[in-house]
């Protein structure tokens, strides 16, 4: 025991405690600047959400879900048929998207394991994934807008299809890679083909991966403005079901009358931005939800 | 030693060799690639009817990968290939007009790890059964309940048959993959170290049910553990490289090798 602490105290102790408190302030200062800037990013986070809260909660009402918009100037009024509007136009874009997106993606998982062509495609599929989504709307007004004459609620649902199809081939193609090996080597070993061993064995043990990715494609389609400008646009009667012409729809609406001079409109806006706020809160909490059903099963 | 043994013991003893049991697996003259690396060497090697052999070997030997050709299962990999002959019966396997599905049908393969697939206890059993053959439901509760039997978990899953599979133990996860591959009534039944991810309690029991398995099953096995090779099989074959070094019954193997490098890997001077 003597020995110890003779052995301690004839130890340089000056230098080793400098530079242990050299390290000691370097992991102070990385500490208060990843708080701060962590702090710094709530803050501007925070500010926008609170003020959207504050804003958008003054104009909720619920006229919102009964009312059409109103017309210029005029007071009351919903966003009734922006609502309706939006839902026709996401589950459109998300059932086309859905069986393309988780079909291809199971091409790139399965069939195109080994392929040079599944490698273009997905290389291809990770550029459309972050193409800007102005881009989209403006390539669907070419394609479907422009020949047709008119603006249209089918067009929209094309650019918001075409928008998800990537988020729903990159994750299903994760998702089915992270099923192992040997779960395929054992399908494959009691005889099944391998559609078999895809459509009962790894699309199952997948199934809650492929589920999440569908539902954050709809929470990322359900606030694009950019794509529905170009091609579904608005039109500020009441809902028809008239898919041929344009559809009013929250985005767009938000759009409008965010930059009307109406103070009516502008409230109506904020309600907007909050509904679509909420909602994808709402998706993204329901897609983790199913994550850890999984899990915990 | 052997000798006295083989006249005293019945001949299903568990420790003795039926030399004269029949040919059930006959590879010739096999050599086997993965890309350009040349992994199993032109091995010759014959597997009796209803005995259980072992292939041992240090990691990277082989084993594995000649246990996998003999339900073509390394073709779900386009660069591995596989030249020679393996009769099954007579009929060679590699013979590429042969229908993958029926082989393995008749050729059942057990894990590593266990890989019980994503649904409940029952349709993980039913599984192969659905695939080829068209059985009435009470039919299918029959196979299903005989399959469990024999792996020796009906009794731990009876109450449970619509849990999902992934639910059980390991060790009730790898009985319930041997469930599911004795369910298609196979001929020969590989397993790929069926027991080195489970306990001891675990692996005896597994090891228990593979004695019952050889009355009606022709078995390999691939372990690492060479005491497990000992305990529960009647033939052996040590490899080496990509090459059979060494094959005979077990008891033989362990107790008077005649190569010396299959005396030294048993006596754990490498491997």
């Amino acid at each position: 025991m003597d020995a110890v602490n003779t052995l301690r105290a004839s130890a340089p102790p000056l230098k080793a405690s400098r530079v242990r408190s050299g390290r000691r302030v370097a992991d102070r200062v990385l500490v208060v600047a990843s708080t701060l800037a962590t702090l710094l990013g709530i803050l501007v986070l925070g500010s926008i959400l609170l003020m959207l809260i504050i804003e958008g909660v003054k104009g909720f009402s619920p006229l919102l879900f009964t009312e059409p918009t109103p017309g210029p100037g005029s007071e009351g009024g919903g966003i009734a048929n922006a609502i309706l509007g939006s839902l026709v136009l996401t589950t459109l874009g998300i059932l086309v998207a859905t069986p393309v997106g988780v079909m291809a993606g199971t091409y790139l998982a399965e069939y195109g394991r080994h392929s040079k062509v599944a490698d273009l495609i997905r290389f291809l599929n990770d550029i459309l994934l972050s193409a800007p989504s102005i881009l989209i709307g403006l390539f669907v007004y070419t394609l479907m807008v422009k020949p047709m004459g008119s603006y249209s609620g089918w067009a929209g649902a094309v650019a918001l299809a075409i928008i998800a199809t990537p988020v729903i081939v990159r994750t299903t193609e994760d998702m089915l890679r992270l099923v192992p090996a040997t779960l395929r080597e054992a399908g494959a070993a009691l005889g099944a083909p391998p559609s078999k061993v895809i459509t009962s064995i790894t699309w199952r043990g997948a199934s809650a991966g492929i589920v999440t990715g569908i539902i954050l494609a709809l929470a990322r389609i359900a606030g694009e403005t950019a794509p529905l400008l170009f091609t579904a646009l608005n039109n500020n009667s009441w809902f028809s079901a008239n898919l041929m012409g344009g559809i009013p729809n929250l985005p767009v609406m938000i759009y409008q009358f965010a930059l009307s001079p109406y103070p009516n409109w502008q409230q109506l806006a904020w309600a907007g931005a909050l509904l679509i706020t909420v909602t994808i809160l709402a998706l993204s909490i329901v897609a983790r939800f199913v994550i850890k059903s999984e899990r915990a099963r | 030693m052997n000798a006295p043994a083989i006249t005293s013991a019945p001949p299903q003893s568990r420790h003795t060799a039926d030399e004269t049991s029949p040919i059930r697996i006959a590879v010739k003259n096999l050599n086997f690639y993965y890309g350009s690396f040349h992994g199993l060497k032109s091995i010759n090697l014959n597997f009796h009817d209803r005995q259980v052999t072992a292939l041992i070997g240090p990691s990277g030997c082989g084993k594995s990968t000649l246990l996998r050709t003999f339900n073509r299962i390394y073709s779900l990999y386009p660069e591995q290939r596989a030249e020679g002959e393996i009769l099954l019966d007579g009929q060679n396997v590699l013979d590429p007009k042969i229908d993958l599905n029926e082989l393995r049908s008749r050729v059942g393969m057990v894990f590593q790890k266990p890989t019980p697939f994503p649904m409940s206890i029952y349709d993980n059993v039913a599984f192969g059964l659905r695939l080829y053959e068209k059985l009435p439901k009470a039919d299918l509760d029959v196979r299903v309940e005989e399959s469990l039997r024999k792996s020796a978990l009906w009794d731990e899953v009876k109450d449970k048959l619509k849990q999902s599979g992934m639910g059980l133990s390991g060790g009730q996860q790898q009985r319930l993959c041997i469930a599911r591959t004795v369910a298609q009534r196979p001929e020969v039944i590989l397993f790929d170290e069926p027991t080195s991810a489970l306990d001891p309690i675990s692996t005896g029991k597994i090891e228990e049910l593979i004695e019952q398995l050889r009355s009606e099953f022709t078995i390999v096995i691939v372990t690492h553990n060479m005491q497990q090779a000992a305990r529960i099989s009647q033939f052996t074959a040590f490899m080496y490289l990509g090459e059979v070094v060494e094959f005979g019954p077990t008891n033989r193997i362990f107790m008077n090798p005649e190569k010396r490098q299959t005396q030294d890997y048993i006596t754990g001077r490498f491997g």
